[in-house]
């Protein structure tokens, strides 16, 4: 089980911080799945992908520091916190199948947090739109390579 | 949603940092320092003596002989260098600010950001500060060149409700260009510079170079009236600026001094009513509505006072307020319970007046944080250019909400005004945008933007009362602000 503390999304900052949680969670996941003895044909698979969103983190912590223009600080009302969580307790003795399912759903939601708070950053930034879009690809590209297990 | 972790929770008895050392003030006069949000003392500041700052004022002089024969090269290096120390050090530089001052983590990253462009503009002194020559300019074989200098010594004394950009505003210009420097940052809010004067420290400024003196009035008027300090740099409000610009000046000081603010925004029937609804939620109610561009009218022309009413107070009720460190927080208290009483007192004159308090902020309730001073969004309508709360600076997430016939009317109001710093229109008219820039007599004019705050490369200031002074600060004005120009005429025989 990874714990994550997601907030409500309704500043800039919490939806970053909204999608650090994302990425943690994912992360954490993966990594324990990986370590699951049916799973093993995914480890590697796993592992890398664990460390593909350990390294999004970094990239939001980035944007997060760079990409915030004071002047344009408007309040995020449009954004249900509820409509984007995802479930971090990994499923335990899973094989191969029934792991790719469950990170599939973690992929698709995450992907599709990313590609809504785009649509609202262009609004408000647009620097900080082009790596929420970037994120929200990446994570449909994720879903694909699962698919495909 | 978990709250960041606090920076520390006491920061103790602050040091002045004078010639490079941290020292303790002489003074036995300390106040303390509290945390807007929660109402806790987490800190004290010392009230440094005249003493004190006159001998900060001669080792900065005394530091000025080597720093100004530096080369500018190497002084942007060590430009270079504190900016890399605050990249690294953000995160802990905006949560002491949020702590301090009340405003949001996100608005206290942005100023950060902000307090950072200034050094990285600084950092480009070497071109900044070139100066011109014209061969054979004074006759033939006879050159002529205007060579730019660094004056010596130069203060500012800052306010509370930007405690990390102000200052930078004007040091790393006056710095960078090879002048030392003593700042005196708010009494209310002085964790945020004392922590970046640490970083100062370890970039690797010479002793002297800069000097953090904390402290008030006695401060102040030491470094306003001591012959060896060659310019003050102020902003706070306008019956302070006019004093510090009047009293600066009798002294031979140059002085930039900027004062308050009552800006207008103008909603025109042909805006854009969501996008603009947005934007202007985080010009009233952003940092609490204390920033010298917040909004502070609401402007309705013709027949859209209605439907943008109904618009904005559905968007202000879903304004969270709270302590600045839950990042999903959008806006804070106010500085200080004084601040609140004298915020209360304004909604509290227009309900007298004849207004209508249509959101009223006077009892907002922060569960958990009941000792912040918290003001809650306040929307008065019916409001009337005579009324009080048109007319003078509120300095709280209070939107005065005035409906007019048309544009011109709303530029006379305007031009009423003592003060012209700020005024935004919105509109999807090119037309109208261009005239209103054109026409509007405030040194800051936003088309579709409420918080016209100018980039570190660009020039910002006010106009009428709410500036006294004549070179603005940040760009190119503060490089020329605080140095002269020397003329060399060469000529070989």
């Amino acid at each position: 089980m990874v714990e994550c503390d997601f907030p409500e999304c309704t500043t800039f900052g919490s939806v970053i911080r909204f999608a650090l949680e994302l990425e943690k969670g994912a992360a954490g996941v993966y990594e324990e799945l990986a370590k699951e003895p049916k799973a093993a044909p995914a480890a590697e698979m796993f592992r890398g992908l664990a460390a593909a969103h350990k390294k999004r983190g970094e990239l939001l912590e980035f944007t997060r520091q760079q990409k915030l223009n004071e002047m344009i600080l408007e309040p995020i009302q449009d954004m249900k916190r509820e409509n984007y969580l995802i479930d971090t307790k990994t499923p335990k003795g899973v094989d191969v199948k029934a792991a790719a399912k469950f990170v599939r759903k973690i992929e698709e939601t995450s992907a599709r947090f990313y590609l809504d708070s785009s649509m609202i950053a262009k609004n408000l930034m647009a620097e900080a739109a082009r790596v929420m879009e970037k994120l929200g690809k990446e994570c449909q590209a994720n879903k694909a390579k699962l698919d495909a297990l | 949603m978990a709250l960041l972790s606090e920076v520390k929770k006491n920061y103790g008895v602050l040091k002045n940092f004078v010639n490079g050392e941290w020292i303790d003030s002489t003074s036995s006069k300390v106040i303390d320092i509290e945390n807007p949000s929660t109402g806790e003392i987490i800190g004290q500041v010392p009230m440094s003596t005249a003493d004190e700052t006159k001998a900060a004022i001669e080792i900065a002089d005394e530091a000025w002989l080597a720093w100004r024969d530096t080369p500018p090269i190497t002084r942007a290096r060590i430009f270079f260098k504190l900016k890399e120390l605050m990249e690294q050090n953000f995160e802990d530089v905006a949560r002491i600010m949020v702590q301090e001052q009340g405003k949001t983590i996100d608005e206290a990253r942005g100023e950060t950001r902000r307090t950072i462009e200034n050094v990285e503009v600084a950092a480009g002194i070497p071109s900044l500060m070139m100066g011109y020559n014209l061969e054979d300019g004074a006759a033939e074989g006879i050159d002529e060149d205007a060579v730019i200098t660094p004056l010596g010594v130069f203060g500012a004394i800052c306010p509370f409700n930007f405690p990390a950009m102000i200052p930078y505003w004007f040091w790393p210009y006056a710095v960078a260009t090879g002048n030392t420097y003593i700042l005196k940052p708010s009494s209310q809010v002085p964790l945020t510079q004392y922590y970046l004067t640490k970083l100062v420290e370890q970039a690797g400024f010479p002793p002297g170079v800069l000097n953090l003196v904390n402290g008030s009035h006695e401060v102040s008027d030491t470094m306003m009236e001591h012959p060896k300090v060659k310019g003050i740099s102020f902003v706070g409000s306008s019956p302070v600026a006019k004093y510090i610009y009047k009293h600066s000046a009798e002294h031979g000081k140059r002085v930039q001094a900027q004062g308050g603010a009552k800006n207008s925004l103008i909603v025109m029937p042909d805006a854009v009513l969501d996008r603009t609804v947005s934007n202007m939620l985080a010009s009233y109610y952003g940092c609490a509505g204390q920033r010298c561009l917040a909004g502070s009218n609401l402007v309705a022309i013709g027949n859209i006072g209605d439907p943008l009413l109904k618009k904005w107070l559905e968007g202000s009720k879903k304004i969270r307020m709270g302590y600045g460190l839950d990042e999903s927080v959008n806006m804070g208290p106010v500085v200080s319970a004084k601040a609140k009483k004298k915020v209360i007192e304004y909604i509290d004159s227009a309900e007298h007046d004849g207004a209508k308090i249509l959101l009223d902020g006077r009892n907002a309730k922060v569960p958990g944080y009941e000792k912040g001073h918290f003001v809650g969004p306040t929307v008065i309508d019916q409001v009337t250019p005579d009324m009080k709360v048109a007319k003078e600076e509120i300095f709280g997430p209070v939107v005065t909400y005035l409906r007019m016939d048309s544009m011109d009317q709303a530029i006379d109001f305007i031009h009423s005004s003592p003060f012209g710093n700020a005024a935004s229109v919105y509109t999807s008219s090119g037309k109208t945008a261009r005239e209103f820039r054109h026409r509007c007599q405030c040194g800051n004019i936003g088309i579709n933007v409420g918080i016209v705050a100018a980039m570190a490369y660009f020039p910002f200031a006010g106009y009428k009362d709410s500036f006294f002074g004549d070179l603005h600060g940040q760009g190119q004005d503060a490089i020329k602000f605080f140095t002269d120009r020397k003329v060399v005429i060469t000529r070989w025989f």
